[in-house]
């Protein structure tokens, strides 16, 4: 008896559960709709979706031995450099498996162009800066700011922007110029000053000052000449770094000649990759065994940088475009409006599918959908956030399975439901285990699912991956919903409101089953 | 939907027939796949794929010049339709080079009269082609023993092995469809058979869990007539959820674009033939099997080969967890 009368008292309490279950779910949904709104915006779109050149390029060691971690990312800056030639903005260059560079340019480019750039065998020249017109202006840029390609880039794109405002937003990209001297000998610098007016110079000068036309100069050695290149210390005392190299016997002949020239006068010889400037040391004592050190009051990052330009003249490994796609801007776009038009689509005439076979709580379900897509597009904004998810044909397509999933928990959770109330339960008791029953056989199918969907988004195949993603999140997703959203809705409405109208919610009919079901046996037993 | 007591199908009775469709399905898949072979997309052996949308009126006969004129050796053309009805067509040929391959693309566009931006070109390399070749292959094997380690975990090792044929038996058919349609296959096919795999592995699952609760609660039917009984109980949730799934997969086959299409086709196919194979071929292949276990020989004697069906007691009093 004393069991009985504490019944009462727990069923509030229960329905408070899933009351703050629900109100918990739409905590997350309000979430999920400020992640994501406005989509186009908040959602990262794919290169096949937002149009762009993608490039993959695979690194191989000419004696065929495997490409390390340092190789591939003095690979990886040098790639990025050339893309940034390019002029494109948003470009992103990253290592993709062991030997792997996934190049990706978004937006309208030439793409026979931009393969030839990107896949060129970086040059790397040495050339006596007094072959070089502006030689002031140059040294005085190289020793003001430290340009990169990027930097030069946004200035191409935006001739009225001050240099002197870029200078002060720029980004550490490129090594200060800094002095040649022999790998021996400690050095110390003293700051050039020249006449040249920074201020009043424009980007496209600037550029034009460091670009140099083809043919205008002759190279005293290349890249090629260069035996090995290391970052070391500046002498043994000091903190700074310094960059050796070390030249073949014919490049050290002709260093040799222009250094004997230039040290008297404190001379420059420029480093220029791929026909720009990149620094100018100059020249402190003449240099004629080929070990030629090059300092300056480099930090380690400073000396690392400048090696990146040597070596990418001398490149540890050789890299080849394996495959490459080109999509118009125009063409992803359409593909996109059609996808979600697809997954409208598959939306609306799931959700009309379960109205129809399974009438109010079929209605409750297609609403437990739309709780899923909401959730599911919150959760591909956030990864977008933190870039680490954009939609691309392929995720579409996971999409839109995802939904399909999402519809087949409901219905397990439907048929367990109906099932038990046929067995003579009542529908507060079949809300209870039926649902429970529903679950865990859900979860059992989410997990068969995600073994798929993460093996297909962890293999390298390409493209694919992001249906595995999309699909995988998918799955996350739905078990969410189905926590936090279908079980608690129906164990809150089982008791009173779908117990008191079964015609409505469509449960009559496996009720009055039971009933039936019940006095056969009777008859039978 | 539901009517009180209806009879069970008696499914199980004709498993012959199944059983012999599925053979004639089988051969017919291995015959096209060793005769024909699959069609390996350029994502596999390399090559360059042009897809031009918008193309206005130019003919297949004018495209194909145009890609001969320019230095192609026997250019693969087919026409599609964009969401607009214009027609478009893909290219596909053998240059996997890809600077070169951009330049035949601009060269054809310029030829033509057709918009710079109006074209899409994917080139795949040989040695990428091999490495996500390899890949696949490599991802079906690890996907397939995952799962049956999920399974071996799970369920007993007669119902692991079942459900692993039944997922290799969809496998088959559905590349032999491919074969025999001269579809490529792309690594989106994979992707969709891969997913197929986890569909059709749960559909299974489902049924032989029902088999398992269903022969625990009752010995006044053989092990057959339970398995019937169990596919008709979950012939309703079967038949809605692969409904459910089947449905934005069509979306996708009728008005989605290539991509789409390329994972919605597999996965038609897929869905179908994965839940009919749980219940009517891996089902009875199973119960086959279980009923030689000395406690279902027993029933299996006593009850004949026969088939039966339910009663509304049987109804009531099984599947009370």
């Amino acid at each position: 008896m004393a069991d009985k009368r504490f019944k009462p008292k727990k069923r509030p309490s229960r329905a408070r559960k899933h009351v703050l279950l629900l109100v918990l779910l739409g905590l997350l949904m309000a979430g999920a709709v400020f992640m994501f709104y406005p989509p186009q915006e908040k959602i990262q779109q794919g290169l096949d979706v937002q149009g762009g050149l993608s490039i993959i390029m695979d690194a191989t060691k000419t004696d065929g031995s495997i490409v390390t971690l340092e190789e591939m990312e003095s690979a990886r800056e040098i790639i990025d450099r050339r893309v940034n030639l390019l002029g494109a903005s948003e470009a992103s260059v990253q290592t993709q498996g062991n030997s792997q560079l996934l190049v990706q340019i978004p937006g309208s480019i030439d793409q026979t162009q931009a393969l030839s750039t990107i896949g060129q065998t970086g040059v790397l020249e040495f050339i006596n800066l007094a072959d070089v017109e502006e030689q002031d202006a140059v040294v005085a840029l190289l020793n003001s700011y430290t340009l990169s390609h990027e930097d030069i880039n946004r200035m191409l794109a935006f001739d009225e922007i001050e240099v002197e405002q870029i200078g002060e937003e720029l980004v550490n990209g490129r090594a200060p110029a800094g002095l040649y001297a022999p790998q021996s000998q400690s050095v110390t610098i003293d700051e050039d000053s020249t006449d040249f007016d920074l201020a009043a110079a424009q980007g496209p000068t600037i550029y034009k000052l460091l670009a140099l036309e083809p043919g205008s100069y002759e190279p005293i050695f290349t890249g090629a000449d260069i035996n090995t290149v290391r970052v070391g210390m500046d002498g043994e005392l000091s903190l700074n770094y310094a960059v050796n190299l070390e030249l073949n016997s014919t490049a050290s002949r002709a260093f040799g000649e222009v250094t004997t020239a230039l040290a008297p006068t404190k001379g420059k010889v420029a480093i220029i990759l791929d026909g720009v400037i990149q620094s100018a040391p100059a020249v402190q004592v003449p240099i004629t065994d080929g070990n030629v050190s090059i300092t300056g009051n480099y930090s380690l990052r400073d000396a690392n940088s400048l090696k990146t330009v040597l070596d990418s003249g001398s490149l540890p490994v050789a890299l080849s475009v394996i495959s490459s796609q080109m999509v118009g801007p125009t063409l992803g776009q359409e593909a996109l409006a059609r996808g979600i038009m697809v997954a409208l689509i598959g939306l609306i005439l799931v959700a009309l599918y379960l109205v129809v076979f399974y009438r109010g709580i079929g209605f409750m379900t297609s609403a437990s959908i739309l709780v899923f897509a909401v959730l599911y597009m919150g959760v591909l904004a956030l990864l977008s956030y933190f870039g680490l998810f954009a939609l691309s044909l392929a995720g579409i397509a996971g999409i839109v399975l995802a939904i399909g999933m999402a519809a087949d928990s409901s219905i397990l959770v439907l048929e367990r439901f109906k099932e038990e109330i046929r067995m003579g339960r009542s529908v507060r008791a079949s809300s209870v285990t039926g649902v429970r029953h529903a679950i865990i056989t859900s979860i059992d199918a989410d997990l068969v699912a995600l073994i798929s969907a993460l093996t297909i988004f962890i293999a390298p195949l390409g493209a694919v991956s992001g249906f595995g993603l999309a699909l995988a999140i998918g799955v996350v997703c739905d078990i969410i919903g189905m926590l936090f959203f279908k079980a608690p809705l129906i164990r809150l409405l089982a008791p009173r409101i779908i117990t008191r109208h079964p015609g409505f919610w469509g449960v009559k009919e496996d009720e009055e089953y039971a009933e039936q079901a019940g006095e056969l046996v009777r008859e039978e037993g | 939907m539901v009517r009180p007591f209806k009879k069970d199908i008696n499914f199980l009775s004709k498993r012959r027939i199944f059983f012999i469709i599925s053979l004639v399905l089988l051969v017919l898949s291995i015959t096209a796949l060793l005769v024909r072979g699959p069609n390996l997309g350029i994502e596999f052996v390399g090559g360059t794929s042009i897809n031009f949308t918008s193309a206005g009126d130019i003919t297949t006969e004018e495209m194909r010049s145009a890609f001969t004129d320019a230095g192609s050796e026997m250019p693969l053309v087919q026409t599609t339709a964009s969401a607009d009805g214009e027609q478009g067509f893909v290219v596909r040929t053998s240059e996997d080079d890809s600077a070169a391959a951009s330049a035949l693309a601009d060269e054809v566009a310029l030829a033509l009269g057709l918009e710079d931006d109006s074209f899409q070109v994917m080139t795949i390399g040989p040695s990428y082609g091999m490495v996500i070749a390899k890949n696949s292959a490599i991802a079906f094997l690890v996907a397939i023993g995952l799962i049956i380690l999920y399974v071996a975990l799970r369920f007993e090792y007669k119902m692991g092995l079942v459900a692993v044929l039944g997922l290799i038996h969809v496998l088959v058919i559905v590349m032999g469809i491919y074969a025999i349609t001269g579809r490529e296959v792309t690594p989106n096919v994979v992707a969709a058979l891969l997913t197929i795999m986890g569909y059709s592995l749960y559909d299974t699952v489902v049924v032989f869990h029902r088999i398992k609760d269903n022969s625990g609660t009752t010995n006044r039917h053989s092990f057959m007539t339970v398995a019937n009984h169990s596919i008709n109980q979950v012939l309703m949730r079967s038949i809605n959820t692969t409904t459910t799934s089947l449905v934005p997969v069509l979306a996708m086959l009728f008005f989605g674009g290539e991509t789409l299409k390329d994972f919605a086709f597999a996965m038609a196919f897929g869905l179908v033939l994965g839940s009919c194979t749980s219940l009517f071929i891996s089902t009875p292949i199973y119960a086959l099997w279980k009923q030689r276990e000395p406690k279902f020989k027993k029933l299996f004697q006593k009850y004949g080969d026969g088939v039966g069906v339910f009663t509304a007691a049987d109804n009531l009093g099984d599947s009370s967890k």
